[in-house]
């Protein structure tokens, strides 16, 4: 058992570029699509503003982790991930969805490799 | 039976059921994998139904909890390996719990994380301390029926009914690549872990003895395990479902706990995000109680000491201190500025892991005729148990190797 363990981990440790950064990738679309959502829902009156306000900043500072933990910080995905980082709160739902799916056809494409 | 009692246990064990792991991990099993999980779902809980069963008939009939048996059973040194990991594990399950109130109360108010955390551990600890066990029991359980909204959420989107109950039918989903596979085996261990958390078995029977639960009440232990049990799952798939139709399209593989109070915003608006926060406020601060209550029932009754929130705090001192300590702990941890979403990983992992070693003196008990007489275990009771001794087991050993594997289900 200790065996396998030690195994896997040191697979893990092994694991860097573009593979290794597809889970922050996938996290960094899900999130500029939740704040796409948040916004949309939120301009349809739909939310409080206090929960709007504490998912915006929430949202944010878990795509400042995913983009910290890159190991590729000047790849095309991190890129995208600073650029969102740059919009406004209240940014439209339209360009955050933008960015969404443009990770999305990065993660697919990396998926797929 | 008091249809009183009964009506309550039952509103108990449903508002009781969803914690913070599964609003996660529902929410995420039906946004990245359609409705293919909710057999996971109803498999474990029929899995909890029978053990919740199983510790309340022993605690009725035998009288004896969980960590009692788990010493007399599996021997001092093996008994004291159980008892370390399940402490660990049911504290961090208890310092996600935390995390889960501060950052429910951060989306309600607006005030601060940290001292949400902090206000809500008070807050907690205050009612611990000065209302009577089933007065614990009822005030979380029943507050958390709020979680309703997310059923009649579901039910206002009109979801495809056909689809859902697919779903119920075991499988793998068609066209994943073997990372994806890797992730719904994770989820699946996930989902059975957080459904079967060992914790809910150290409370239940624990608070059976606290009640004083005799044979003339295993009508009611039954019905409230099946019903109560049952109806909870009924929550979880409500949210998965949502999550399916309303988070999938949209791309969203919600990554933070207050995302789920989003499904019901979308079809009822501020009162539905209002009734979900709260729910989920209430369900969470109720796990809380249970898990730091689990580690000061598991940890008195193995070493013998006196035990029992119906007992005055100074006629019970070691177990005042132990589940004072509990909480503080776990808050403790939350403080050190560990993400909630990790600690939700490292409890379901590590409770999985400590699940078979706290069901199998149970289940050896529960066929024991010289303990429990004509209320051993039957054919049924016999078959199912071993089934789910054999399905926790393996999922046990796959936990950790799932895990590393795919970063927590990110992969």
């Amino acid at each position: 058992m200790r065996r396998i363990l030690l195994l896997l981990l040191s697979l893990a440790a092994c694991s860097k570029g573009p593979q290794a950064d597809l889970p922050y990738i996938s996290q960094a679309r899900s999130l500029a699509a939740e704040w796409a959502l948040v916004n949309e829902q939120a301009s349809a009156g739909k939310l409080t503003q206090t929960y709007v306000e504490t998912m915006r900043k929430e949202l944010r500072q878990e795509l400042d982790t995913s983009g910290k933990a890159l190991s590729q910080p000047h790849s095309a995905y991190a890129r995208e991930i600073d650029a969102l980082l740059k919009q406004p709160g209240d940014a439209s739902p339209a360009d955050l969805r933008e960015h969404a799916r443009a990770l999305k056809t990065i993660e697919d494409s990396l998926e797929s490799a | 039976m008091n249809p009183l009692e009964l009506t309550l246990g039952i509103m108990t064990a449903v508002g009781g059921f969803v914690d913070i792991s599964q609003l996660v991990f529902s929410a995420q099993a039906g946004s990245r994998f359609g409705f293919a999980l909710i057999a996971a779902f109803a498999i474990s809980t029929i899995g909890i139904i029978v053990f919740g069963e199983m510790c309340g008939r022993v605690a009725a009939v035998a009288r004896q909890p969980v960590f009692s048996l788990m010493r007399h059973r599996l021997g001092l040194k093996l008994g004291l390996f159980t008892l370390a990991v399940s402490l660990a594990s049911t504290l961090i399950t208890c310092a996600a719990e935390i995390g889960g109130l501060g950052m429910i109360l951060n989306h309600l108010t607006g005030a601060p994380y940290l001292p949400m955390c902090i206000a809500s551990t008070l807050l907690l600890m205050a009612s611990m301390w000065i209302l009577p066990f089933k007065w614990i029991e009822r005030t979380y359980g029943l507050l958390g029926l709020f979680m309703i909204v997310f059923v009649v959420a579901l039910v206002a989107i009109h979801p495809p009914w056909a689809k859902i109950a697919g779903g119920f039918v075991p499988q793998v989903p068609h066209g994943l690549s073997t990372k994806e596979l890797l992730s719904y085996s994770y989820f699946i261990v996930a989902i059975f872990s957080a459904v079967m958390f060992p914790y809910e078995a150290y409370f239940y029977s624990s608070g059976g003895i606290e009640e004083e639960w005799g044979p003339k009440d295993l009508l009611t232990n039954r019905v409230t395990s099946v019903v109560g049990m049952g109806l909870g799952s009924l929550l979880s798939i409500a949210i998965l479902a949502l999550g399916a139709l309303l988070f999938a399209p949209a791309l969203v593989a919600p990554e933070v706990p207050g995302s789920a109070a989003l499904e019901t915003a979308i079809p009822l608006g501020k009162a539905g995000l209002l009734f979900a926060l709260l729910g989920m406020f209430f369900a969470v601060a109720g796990a809380a109680v249970e898990t730091c209550m689990a580690n000061a029932y598991s940890i008195s009754q193995f070493f013998g000491w006196e035990w029992g929130r119906h007992k005055k705090p100074w006629e019970a001192p070691r177990f005042t201190v132990a589940w004072i300590a509990a909480m503080l702990l776990a808050l403790l941890i939350v403080m050190t500025g560990v993400q909630v979403m990790n600690l939700v990983d490292y409890a379901v992992v590590s409770s999985i892991v400590v699940l078979p070693l706290s069901y199998l003196p149970l289940m050896l008990l529960a066929n024991d005729k010289s303990y429990m007489g004509q209320y051993a275990n039957k054919w049924l009771a016999k078959g199912l148990g071993w089934l789910f001794f054999v399905i926790v087991t393996v999922t046990a050993i796959a936990a950790v190797p799932l895990y590393l594997l795919t970063s927590g289900g990110a992969a």
